[in-house]
């Protein structure tokens, strides 16, 4: 009854250890066959949102705004999957989002680095100094992405509870390690750490919903209390905070919306100049 | 039957993790003992290798000699002790040292920064800004040295087998997961394997040996037979050649000894 969240270096390297960990623990599998249905409900093309998982573009651009908002049909998608417990997922960024909750199991695993090297350099008929650079750059880009949108960074090994190196320990030792470590009672979801997540997938909910008109909304989530923070220029304060009030409400799940609405000193500074 | 390096930041546990480790898998836990050992074996007081193995090292220090044969006769007092098998080691640059020895199964373990500071606060009855202060200092100490000495960083998840974070798994279930893992094929010990380990050991005592009087020179050894190799004129060769065959002379085991000029050390060499 636990939910283990798995990320990698190499997409496929994490895909086959988070199948097979599914299998050992006959857990449901999440990983990118979910976009399909994320296109749909969203109407944003798949290969957009494919994207939008892999790199970032200029915060300014009007491709950021479409890379937003296909994020956060990700993170709905994902989180309404999580809810169901007993769930292995695989990449989607779940495990830069899905925070503070006890019962899952963060897992970080890293290709056998000489094997991977091999396979480029053969593929791309180069030498294995250059496949090396090769993999040093996406794990740069890799880190850039995950830093400029979710301001943490994905390599960094305290954001798991443990980071799992194939290149000695064979995949299947790995499952093992994993399948045994979720079965802790630590991972064993409680009243309090079921809530947690509820209340994270309530509030983007609410984030998607607002996020088309109100892209700058940060909500968070309490039960069905709903607390939204926005910027504004005084004379649209109320209106605003009415605006996203309605929006909220309708939204399953939730009873009661505050929204705190502070100035938006710097738009104030440029219309007063 | 394996040799475990276990990594650690100060106040990350680690050195609870190692000690629980050794004694749930019958092993001998080393740390401090390595310095001992090299500080009797190369008559050097403990307190300058200390010094070579924790602080970074400026500039000017980068290429002292003394700092490079001090790292040798620890790495040769650690080779030594892992010869022997069935070790936990949970000192500075364990993974790096024992680097291609394929029964060794390197462990880092982690542990938040609040919850580091709130153990160093307590130990040393200090403020949360002198503790945090502290240990970032030492953390970063830790990371020049090793960038440095061996061009990697420390925090680098792919130095090795495992990363722990000792936050919701606890002490106990770190050493579960350790232990579960060294028993396992990879890091049984191999005839292999304990034959590499031991011509890693008559390089490295080559190595530490020749430090006192030369930098700059790679060792390697298959089967008895080492190899050296060294940066310099033919009668820096010559000088290089006469105290290596000194050396073999006292040292059990060497069937052959070749000295080479070279222009870059071959990377697999101590």
């Amino acid at each position: 009854m636990s939910i283990i969240l798995i990320s990698s270096d190499r997409y496929e390297t994490g895909r086959a250890i988070a199948q097979k960990v599914a299998e050992a623990t006959e857990y449901a599998f999440v990983d990118r066959e979910i976009l399909g249905e994320v296109a749909r409900n969203s109407h944003i093309p798949e290969p957009k949102i494919r994207n939008s998982l892999e790199t970032s573009s200029s915060p300014l651009s009007f491709s950021s705004k479409v890379e937003n908002r296909a994020l956060a049909n990700v993170q709905a998608a994902v989180m309404s999957r999580l809810l169901d417990n007993n769930v292995v997922c695989h990449g989607l960024a779940a495990h830069l989002y899905v925070l503070g909750v006890s019962h899952v199991l963060k897992i970080r695993v890293l290709s056998n680095g000489d094997e991977w090297a091999s396979q480029i350099a053969s593929e791309r008929k180069v030498g294995l100094e250059k496949a090396r650079k090769i993999i040093k750059k996406q794990e740069t880009a890799g880190r850039r992405w995950s830093l400029d949108i979710f301001r943490r960074d994905e390599t960094d090994p305290s954001e798991y509870d443990m980071v799992i190196s194939l290149s000695q320990i064979e995949p299947d030792e790995a499952v093992k390690t994993i399948a045994e470590t979720v079965s802790y009672r630590k991972f064993q979801p409680m009243t309090y750490s079921i809530k947690c997540l509820k209340d994270k997938e309530l509030s983007i909910r609410v984030r998607l919903a607002l996020m088309e008109k109100y892209p700058d909304v940060n909500v968070t989530a309490e039960g069905s209390t709903v607390v939204v923070r926005t910027k504004a220029l005084k004379r649209e304060k109320r209106k605003k905070a009415e605006n996203i009030r309605a929006l909220a409400s309708k939204i399953p799940g939730v009873d009661y919306v505050e929204v705190h609405v502070v100035s938006n000193i710097f738009r104030q500074a440029a219309e007063s100049a | 039957m394996a040799i475990i390096t276990i990594s650690r930041g100060s106040y990350s546990k680690g050195k609870e993790v190692a000690e629980k480790v050794a004694s749930r898998l019958g092993y001998k836990c080393i740390s401090r003992e390595v310095l001992l050992d090299a500080s009797e074996h190369f008559h050097i007081p403990e307190i300058r290798l200390v010094r070579a193995i924790h602080d970074a090292p400026s500039i000017l220090e980068r290429f002292s000699r003394n700092r490079q044969a001090f790292i040798s006769y620890i790495q040769c007092a650690l080779i030594r002790y892992a010869k022997e098998d069935n070790v936990v080691y949970h000192g500075l640059a364990g993974h790096l040292i024992l680097k291609g020895i394929p029964h060794v199964l390197k462990v880092r373990v982690i542990a938040d920064l609040a919850d580091r500071v709130q153990a160093e606060m307590e130990r040393e009855k200090i403020s949360k800004t002198e503790a945090r202060t502290l240990l970032l200092k030492d953390d970063e100490e830790r990371r020049k040295w090793t960038q440095t000495l061996y061009g990697a960083d420390p925090r680098d998840s792919s130095l090795y087998d495992l990363v722990v974070h000792i936050h919701k798994l606890t002490i106990e279930d770190a050493v579960d997961i350790i232990c579960d893992t060294a028993i396992r094929e990879p890091f049984k010990t191999t005839k292999q394997a304990q034959q590499k380990i031991e011509d890693y050991a008559m390089a490295s005592e080559m190595k530490a040996a020749l430090s006192d009087s030369f930098d700059n020179i790679g060792v390697k050894s298959e089967y008895g037979n080492i190899l050296v190799y060294a940066k310099g004129n033919d009668h820096h060769i010559q000088r290089i050649r006469k105290k290596a065959k000194e050396i073999a002379n006292k040292m059990e085991g060497v069937n052959d000894l070749e000295v080479h000029a070279t222009q870059k050390l071959p990377p697999k060499s101590v």
